[in-house]
Protein backbone atom coordinates (compact mmCIF):
# COMPACT_ATOMS: atom_id res chain seq x y z
CA UNK A 1 0.00 0.00 0.00
CA UNK A 2 2.79 2.53 0.80
CA UNK A 3 4.52 1.77 -1.95
CA UNK A 4 1.69 2.16 -4.33
CA UNK A 5 0.99 5.54 -2.63
CA UNK A 6 4.20 6.46 -3.19
CA UNK A 7 4.13 5.63 -6.90
CA UNK A 8 1.03 7.42 -7.63
CA UNK A 9 2.36 10.52 -5.91
CA UNK A 10 5.70 9.97 -7.95
CA UNK A 11 3.63 10.02 -11.23
CA UNK A 12 1.21 12.79 -10.30
CA UNK A 13 4.17 15.07 -9.07
CA UNK A 14 6.05 13.75 -12.55
CA UNK A 15 3.65 15.12 -14.51
CA UNK A 16 3.35 18.17 -12.73
CA UNK A 17 7.08 18.85 -12.98
CA UNK A 18 7.48 17.97 -16.33
CA UNK A 19 4.09 19.18 -18.19
CA UNK A 20 4.37 22.16 -16.43
CA UNK A 21 6.63 24.27 -13.96
CA UNK A 22 4.65 24.58 -10.65
CA UNK A 23 4.76 26.33 -7.42
CA UNK A 24 2.44 27.47 -5.36
CA UNK A 25 0.00 25.04 -6.17
CA UNK A 26 -0.28 21.64 -7.49
CA UNK A 27 -1.21 21.46 -11.05
CA UNK A 28 -3.73 18.27 -10.71
CA UNK A 29 -6.74 20.52 -11.43
CA UNK A 30 -5.52 20.72 -14.55
CA UNK A 31 -6.05 17.58 -17.03
CA UNK A 32 -2.61 16.16 -18.00
CA UNK A 33 -4.81 13.89 -20.71
CA UNK A 34 -6.96 16.68 -22.42
CA UNK A 35 -5.12 19.31 -24.82
CA UNK A 36 -7.36 22.47 -25.86
CA UNK A 37 -6.13 24.98 -28.71
CA UNK A 38 -7.86 28.19 -28.49
CA UNK A 39 -7.34 30.54 -31.10
CA UNK A 40 -8.33 33.95 -30.59
CA UNK A 41 -6.81 38.04 -29.28
CA UNK A 42 -4.35 38.15 -25.99
CA UNK A 43 -7.03 40.23 -23.52
CA UNK A 44 -4.57 40.52 -21.31
CA UNK A 45 -1.14 39.21 -20.10
CA UNK A 46 -0.36 39.67 -16.19
CA UNK A 47 3.16 39.48 -15.42
CA UNK A 48 2.41 38.73 -11.69
CA UNK A 49 3.78 36.44 -8.69
CA UNK A 50 3.40 33.64 -7.96
CA UNK A 51 1.91 32.95 -11.33
CA UNK A 52 2.17 34.52 -14.75
CA UNK A 53 -1.49 34.46 -16.05
CA UNK A 54 -2.75 34.95 -19.58
CA UNK A 55 -6.12 35.70 -20.56
CA UNK A 56 -7.27 34.86 -24.53
CA UNK A 57 -10.43 36.55 -25.88
CA UNK A 58 -11.67 33.21 -27.93
CA UNK A 59 -14.44 33.96 -31.02
CA UNK A 60 -15.33 30.42 -31.12
CA UNK A 61 -15.94 28.01 -32.07
CA UNK A 62 -19.40 27.46 -29.18
CA UNK A 63 -18.40 25.78 -26.41
CA UNK A 64 -15.03 28.13 -26.79
CA UNK A 65 -16.07 31.79 -27.16
CA UNK A 66 -15.45 34.13 -24.35
CA UNK A 67 -12.37 34.69 -22.66
CA UNK A 68 -9.98 32.16 -20.92
CA UNK A 69 -7.68 32.46 -18.46
CA UNK A 70 -4.72 30.51 -19.11
CA UNK A 71 -1.95 29.91 -16.00
CA UNK A 72 1.78 30.04 -16.29
CA UNK A 73 5.04 29.72 -14.23
CA UNK A 74 6.35 33.12 -12.20
CA UNK A 75 7.84 35.66 -13.74
CA UNK A 76 11.69 34.58 -12.58
CA UNK A 77 11.45 31.76 -13.93
CA UNK A 78 9.84 32.49 -17.39
CA UNK A 79 12.51 35.18 -17.26
CA UNK A 80 14.89 32.24 -16.95
CA UNK A 81 13.40 30.76 -20.14
CA UNK A 82 14.01 34.14 -22.01
CA UNK A 83 10.10 35.62 -21.78
CA UNK A 84 9.74 39.49 -21.27
CA UNK A 85 6.58 40.89 -19.72
CA UNK A 86 6.42 42.23 -23.34
CA UNK A 87 6.69 39.76 -24.99
CA UNK A 88 2.88 39.28 -25.33
CA UNK A 89 0.56 42.72 -25.36
CA UNK A 90 -3.33 43.24 -26.10
CA UNK A 91 -4.50 42.58 -29.11
CA UNK A 92 -1.63 39.85 -30.26
CA UNK A 93 -3.35 36.88 -32.21
CA UNK A 94 -2.26 34.05 -30.83
CA UNK A 95 -3.10 30.08 -30.46
CA UNK A 96 -2.51 28.56 -27.47
CA UNK A 97 -2.23 25.61 -26.46
CA UNK A 98 -3.81 24.35 -22.67
CA UNK A 99 -4.44 21.66 -20.43
CA UNK A 100 -7.94 22.60 -19.88
CA UNK A 101 -9.63 22.75 -15.88
CA UNK A 102 -11.29 19.18 -15.13
CA UNK A 103 -14.55 21.10 -14.13
CA UNK A 104 -15.03 22.62 -17.44
CA UNK A 105 -14.75 26.49 -16.71
CA UNK A 106 -12.92 28.69 -19.03
CA UNK A 107 -8.92 27.78 -17.61
CA UNK A 108 -6.02 25.89 -18.45
CA UNK A 109 -2.62 24.89 -17.33
CA UNK A 110 -0.21 26.71 -20.36
CA UNK A 111 1.55 24.12 -22.89
CA UNK A 112 2.63 26.42 -25.86
CA UNK A 113 1.59 29.36 -27.60
CA UNK A 114 2.26 30.19 -30.87
CA UNK A 115 2.19 34.19 -31.72
CA UNK A 116 0.19 34.51 -35.44
CA UNK A 117 1.39 36.84 -37.41
CA UNK A 118 5.30 36.24 -36.41
CA UNK A 119 5.28 32.37 -35.77
CA UNK A 120 7.12 32.81 -33.11
CA UNK A 121 6.25 29.33 -30.67
CA UNK A 122 7.07 30.20 -27.02
CA UNK A 123 7.15 27.22 -24.14
CA UNK A 124 7.95 27.25 -20.35
CA UNK A 125 8.96 23.87 -19.17
CA UNK A 126 10.54 23.52 -15.74
CA UNK A 127 12.67 21.17 -16.82
CA UNK A 128 14.34 23.67 -19.32
CA UNK A 129 14.60 25.91 -16.28
CA UNK A 130 16.50 22.99 -14.22
CA UNK A 131 18.98 22.14 -17.74
CA UNK A 132 19.85 26.02 -17.89
CA UNK A 133 21.14 25.58 -14.24
CA UNK A 134 23.24 22.76 -15.23
CA UNK A 135 20.76 19.86 -13.37
CA UNK A 136 20.57 17.96 -16.17
CA UNK B 1 -2.16 67.46 42.55
CA UNK B 2 -1.83 66.04 45.47
CA UNK B 3 1.63 64.76 47.02
CA UNK B 4 0.12 61.32 47.17
CA UNK B 5 -1.20 61.48 43.64
CA UNK B 6 2.16 62.48 42.30
CA UNK B 7 4.11 59.63 44.40
CA UNK B 8 1.69 57.18 42.48
CA UNK B 9 2.30 58.56 39.11
CA UNK B 10 5.75 59.04 39.70
CA UNK B 11 5.65 54.88 40.67
CA UNK B 12 4.01 54.06 38.08
CA UNK B 13 6.19 55.60 35.34
CA UNK B 14 9.16 53.72 37.07
CA UNK B 15 7.32 50.59 36.92
CA UNK B 16 6.50 50.95 32.68
CA UNK B 17 9.99 51.90 32.37
CA UNK B 18 11.61 48.60 34.07
CA UNK B 19 12.70 45.93 31.50
CA UNK B 20 10.87 42.60 31.82
CA UNK B 21 14.11 41.02 31.42
CA UNK B 22 17.58 41.69 33.47
CA UNK B 23 20.08 42.81 31.36
CA UNK B 24 22.43 39.88 30.92
CA UNK B 25 19.39 38.09 29.19
CA UNK B 26 19.82 40.61 26.33
CA UNK B 27 23.23 40.57 25.15
CA UNK B 28 24.03 43.23 23.15
CA UNK B 29 25.24 41.78 19.48
CA UNK B 30 28.91 43.41 18.74
CA UNK B 31 29.25 45.05 15.48
CA UNK B 32 31.32 43.01 13.63
CA UNK B 33 35.30 43.46 12.98
CA UNK B 34 37.55 43.26 10.07
CA UNK B 35 38.71 39.91 11.19
CA UNK B 36 35.07 38.70 11.33
CA UNK B 37 34.68 39.79 7.51
CA UNK B 38 37.89 37.86 6.90
CA UNK B 39 36.37 35.19 8.25
CA UNK B 40 33.50 35.17 6.23
CA UNK B 41 36.23 34.60 3.48
CA UNK B 42 37.07 31.38 4.54
CA UNK B 43 34.03 30.08 4.17
CA UNK B 44 33.22 27.68 1.21
CA UNK B 45 31.89 29.74 -1.70
CA UNK B 46 27.63 29.34 -1.86
CA UNK B 47 27.25 32.77 -4.00
CA UNK B 48 25.10 32.93 -7.15
CA UNK B 49 21.53 31.29 -7.38
CA UNK B 50 20.70 27.61 -6.02
CA UNK B 51 17.58 25.97 -8.51
CA UNK B 52 16.07 22.97 -6.13
CA UNK B 53 16.04 19.56 -8.22
CA UNK B 54 12.73 18.82 -8.27
CA UNK B 55 12.82 15.77 -10.20
CA UNK B 56 15.68 14.69 -7.16
CA UNK B 57 12.70 15.88 -4.52
CA UNK B 58 10.61 13.24 -6.10
CA UNK B 59 13.11 10.51 -6.75
CA UNK B 60 14.12 10.95 -2.77
CA UNK B 61 10.75 10.36 -1.83
CA UNK B 62 9.96 7.41 -4.35
CA UNK B 63 13.29 5.68 -2.79
CA UNK B 64 13.68 6.79 0.84
CA UNK B 65 9.68 7.00 1.56
CA UNK B 66 8.53 9.09 4.92
CA UNK B 67 8.14 6.77 7.69
CA UNK B 68 4.93 7.83 8.44
CA UNK B 69 2.90 5.73 11.52
CA UNK B 70 0.42 3.54 9.89
CA UNK B 71 -2.88 6.08 11.00
CA UNK B 72 -0.86 9.18 9.16
CA UNK B 73 0.03 6.75 6.07
CA UNK B 74 -4.13 6.56 5.81
CA UNK B 75 -3.86 10.56 5.56
CA UNK B 76 -1.22 10.60 2.91
CA UNK B 77 -2.87 8.24 1.28
CA UNK B 78 -6.58 10.37 1.03
CA UNK B 79 -4.68 13.07 0.16
CA UNK B 80 -2.27 11.44 -2.63
CA UNK B 81 -5.57 9.90 -4.20
CA UNK B 82 -7.24 13.22 -4.20
CA UNK B 83 -4.31 14.50 -5.92
CA UNK B 84 -4.43 11.90 -8.54
CA UNK B 85 -7.94 12.17 -9.72
CA UNK B 86 -8.03 16.08 -10.24
CA UNK B 87 -8.78 17.69 -6.35
CA UNK B 88 -5.24 18.64 -5.33
CA UNK B 89 -5.13 20.23 -1.65
CA UNK B 90 -3.52 23.39 -2.05
CA UNK B 91 -0.95 23.58 0.75
CA UNK B 92 0.72 26.73 -0.26
CA UNK B 93 -2.56 28.30 -2.04
CA UNK B 94 -2.91 30.35 1.51
CA UNK B 95 0.39 31.90 1.22
CA UNK B 96 1.78 30.90 4.59
CA UNK B 97 5.20 30.23 4.43
CA UNK B 98 6.53 26.44 3.52
CA UNK B 99 7.41 26.26 6.81
CA UNK B 100 10.58 23.77 7.82
CA UNK B 101 11.49 20.98 6.80
CA UNK B 102 9.09 21.67 3.79
CA UNK B 103 10.95 24.40 2.28
CA UNK B 104 13.98 22.05 2.24
CA UNK B 105 12.22 19.32 0.89
CA UNK B 106 9.30 20.81 -1.62
CA UNK B 107 10.07 24.35 -2.72
CA UNK B 108 10.38 24.38 -6.26
CA UNK B 109 11.89 28.04 -6.29
CA UNK B 110 15.16 29.58 -6.20
CA UNK B 111 16.87 30.18 -3.04
CA UNK B 112 20.43 32.56 -1.68
CA UNK B 113 22.31 32.07 0.83
CA UNK B 114 23.65 35.38 2.34
CA UNK B 115 26.72 34.85 4.75
CA UNK B 116 27.49 37.51 7.02
CA UNK B 117 29.32 37.74 10.40
CA UNK B 118 27.48 35.78 12.73
CA UNK B 119 24.81 34.59 10.45
CA UNK B 120 23.60 32.27 7.66
CA UNK B 121 20.08 33.75 5.88
CA UNK B 122 18.43 31.95 3.37
CA UNK B 123 16.68 33.65 0.99
CA UNK B 124 14.01 32.58 -1.74
CA UNK B 125 11.75 33.71 -4.22
CA UNK B 126 8.56 33.26 -5.40
CA UNK B 127 5.82 31.94 -2.95
CA UNK B 128 6.54 35.12 -0.62
CA UNK B 129 10.40 35.46 -0.63
CA UNK B 130 10.72 32.68 1.88
CA UNK B 131 13.29 33.48 4.66
CA UNK B 132 15.41 31.59 6.65
CA UNK B 133 17.97 32.96 9.42
CA UNK B 134 20.91 30.60 10.44
CA UNK B 135 22.42 31.73 13.83
CA UNK B 136 26.05 31.11 13.41
CA UNK B 137 27.35 33.47 16.85
CA UNK B 138 28.18 30.69 18.17
CA UNK B 139 24.48 30.88 21.09
CA UNK B 140 23.03 28.35 22.48
CA UNK B 141 19.68 26.81 20.77
CA UNK B 142 17.04 28.93 23.08
CA UNK B 143 15.21 26.84 25.85
CA UNK B 144 11.58 27.40 24.34
CA UNK B 145 11.84 29.60 21.20
CA UNK B 146 8.77 31.00 20.13
CA UNK B 147 6.79 29.05 17.35
CA UNK B 148 7.41 29.86 13.71
CA UNK B 149 6.91 28.50 10.15
CA UNK B 150 10.61 28.46 9.97
CA UNK B 151 11.56 27.66 13.65
CA UNK B 152 14.47 28.94 15.44
CA UNK B 153 18.29 27.77 13.72
CA UNK B 154 21.34 27.73 15.22
CA UNK B 155 24.76 26.44 13.55
CA UNK B 156 28.23 25.77 13.22
CA UNK B 157 30.65 24.80 10.30
CA UNK B 158 32.62 21.86 10.94
CA UNK B 159 35.15 22.46 7.83
CA UNK B 160 33.02 23.05 4.78
CA UNK B 161 29.73 22.03 6.10
CA UNK B 162 26.75 24.13 7.61
CA UNK B 163 25.51 21.73 10.38
CA UNK B 164 22.01 22.77 11.52
CA UNK B 165 19.81 22.65 13.59
CA UNK B 166 16.12 23.53 14.31
CA UNK B 167 13.79 23.74 17.05
CA UNK B 168 10.26 26.00 17.65
CA UNK B 169 8.03 24.98 14.69
CA UNK B 170 4.65 25.33 14.93
CA UNK B 171 2.44 22.19 15.00
CA UNK B 172 0.41 23.29 12.30
CA UNK B 173 3.31 23.56 10.23
CA UNK B 174 2.77 20.50 6.91
CA UNK B 175 5.76 17.11 6.71
CA UNK B 176 5.10 17.86 2.88
CA UNK B 177 6.23 15.56 0.37
CA UNK B 178 4.44 17.74 -2.44
CA UNK B 179 2.10 20.76 -3.14
CA UNK B 180 -0.73 18.70 -2.25
CA UNK B 181 0.41 16.21 0.30
CA UNK B 182 1.29 17.04 3.53
CA UNK B 183 0.43 16.46 7.31
CA UNK B 184 0.53 18.66 10.28
CA UNK B 185 4.11 18.08 12.37
CA UNK B 186 1.52 18.63 15.51
CA UNK B 187 4.74 19.94 16.92
CA UNK B 188 8.13 18.74 18.55
CA UNK B 189 9.83 18.68 15.44
CA UNK B 190 13.87 19.03 15.16
CA UNK B 191 15.34 19.06 12.63
CA UNK B 192 19.27 18.34 11.91
CA UNK B 193 21.05 19.81 8.53
CA UNK B 194 24.50 19.13 7.09
CA UNK B 195 24.66 21.76 4.07
CA UNK B 196 27.54 21.16 1.85
CA UNK B 197 29.02 21.33 -1.86
CA UNK B 198 28.98 17.46 -2.94
CA UNK B 199 30.37 19.11 -6.59
CA UNK B 200 31.77 22.92 -7.80
CA UNK B 201 28.10 23.65 -8.43
CA UNK B 202 25.77 21.34 -6.55
CA UNK B 203 25.18 21.78 -2.61
CA UNK B 204 23.67 18.85 -1.29
CA UNK B 205 21.12 19.36 2.06
CA UNK B 206 21.42 15.85 4.17
CA UNK B 207 18.06 16.43 6.75
CA UNK B 208 17.70 14.11 9.95
CA UNK B 209 13.70 14.99 10.50
CA UNK B 210 12.40 14.25 13.68
CA UNK B 211 8.54 14.78 14.21
CA UNK B 212 7.61 12.15 16.62
CA UNK B 213 3.88 12.73 16.48
CA UNK B 214 3.55 11.25 12.62
CA UNK B 215 6.49 9.60 12.20
CA UNK B 216 7.88 6.08 13.03
CA UNK B 217 11.50 7.01 13.63
CA UNK B 218 13.93 10.62 12.50
CA UNK B 219 13.71 10.63 8.33
CA UNK B 220 16.88 10.65 7.04
CA UNK B 221 16.69 12.21 3.24
CA UNK B 222 18.83 14.67 0.94
CA UNK B 223 17.96 17.29 -1.26
CA UNK B 224 19.84 19.11 -3.82
CA UNK B 225 19.93 22.40 -5.53
CA UNK B 226 22.21 23.41 -8.38
CA UNK B 227 24.07 26.72 -9.05
CA UNK B 228 23.82 29.12 -11.69
CA UNK B 229 25.40 32.48 -12.46
CA UNK B 230 23.66 33.59 -15.09
CA UNK B 231 21.75 37.57 -14.47
CA UNK B 232 18.62 36.09 -15.43
CA UNK B 233 18.39 33.54 -12.55
CA UNK B 234 19.25 36.63 -9.83
CA UNK B 235 16.70 36.70 -7.34
CA UNK B 236 13.32 38.74 -7.61
CA UNK B 237 10.58 39.50 -5.70
CA UNK B 238 8.05 37.08 -5.09
CA UNK B 239 5.30 38.61 -3.52
CA UNK B 240 2.88 35.60 -2.93
CA UNK B 241 -0.32 37.03 -2.66
CA UNK B 242 -0.42 39.65 -5.66
CA UNK B 243 -1.96 37.04 -8.18
CA UNK B 244 -4.49 37.27 -5.85
CA UNK B 245 -5.42 40.93 -7.47
CA UNK B 246 -6.03 42.42 -10.77
CA UNK B 247 -5.43 46.14 -11.41
CA UNK B 248 -7.84 48.32 -11.24
CA UNK B 249 -8.05 52.56 -10.61
CA UNK B 250 -9.96 54.28 -7.45
CA UNK B 251 -12.57 56.81 -7.83
CA UNK B 252 -9.90 59.49 -8.25
CA UNK B 253 -8.04 57.09 -11.21
CA UNK B 254 -5.47 55.84 -8.80
CA UNK B 255 -3.81 53.02 -9.89
CA UNK B 256 -4.41 50.23 -7.43
CA UNK B 257 -5.64 46.87 -7.05
CA UNK B 258 -8.80 44.62 -6.35
CA UNK B 259 -9.27 41.23 -5.74
CA UNK B 260 -9.51 39.02 -8.65
CA UNK B 261 -11.68 35.61 -9.52
CA UNK B 262 -9.57 32.63 -8.59
CA UNK B 263 -10.24 28.64 -7.55
CA UNK B 264 -7.91 27.10 -5.71
CA UNK B 265 -5.21 29.82 -6.26
CA UNK B 266 -5.28 30.36 -9.87
CA UNK B 267 -7.19 32.78 -11.88
CA UNK B 268 -10.41 32.62 -13.68
CA UNK B 269 -11.73 34.63 -16.39
CA UNK B 270 -14.49 37.07 -15.90
CA UNK B 271 -18.01 35.49 -14.85
CA UNK B 272 -20.93 36.52 -13.45
CA UNK B 273 -21.81 33.21 -11.87
CA UNK B 274 -20.47 32.89 -8.62
CA UNK B 275 -16.93 30.52 -8.30
CA UNK B 276 -18.44 26.38 -7.63
CA UNK B 277 -17.65 25.06 -4.68
CA UNK B 278 -14.97 22.23 -4.59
Amino acid sequence: MLRKSVIALALVSAVAVVGQASAHHSFAMFDPAKVVTLQGKVKEFRWVNPHVSLFVDVAGPAGQSGVWAVELTSPGNLTRLGWTRQLLKSGDRVSVEINPLRDGQHGGGFRKVTLLDSGQVLQANLINIEKAAGSH
Amino acid sequence: MSRFIARALATAALIAATPLFAATDDPVIAPPTAADWAAIAKLPDWSGTWIPDVHNQVAQITTNPTPWKPEVQKQVDYWTTEEHEGRPRGLLVDCLPHGMPSLMLITHNAQEFLFTPGRVTLLGESDGNRLRRIWTDGRAMPADPDPSFHGYSVGHWEGDTLVVETKGILPQVFLATGEAVGIPTGGDTVIHERIHLIEPDTLADDLVIEAPHILTRAWETRRLFHRTRKRSFEIVEGVCRQGDFEPTTDKWGNPTYTLTRQQDGNVLPPSDKPTPDR
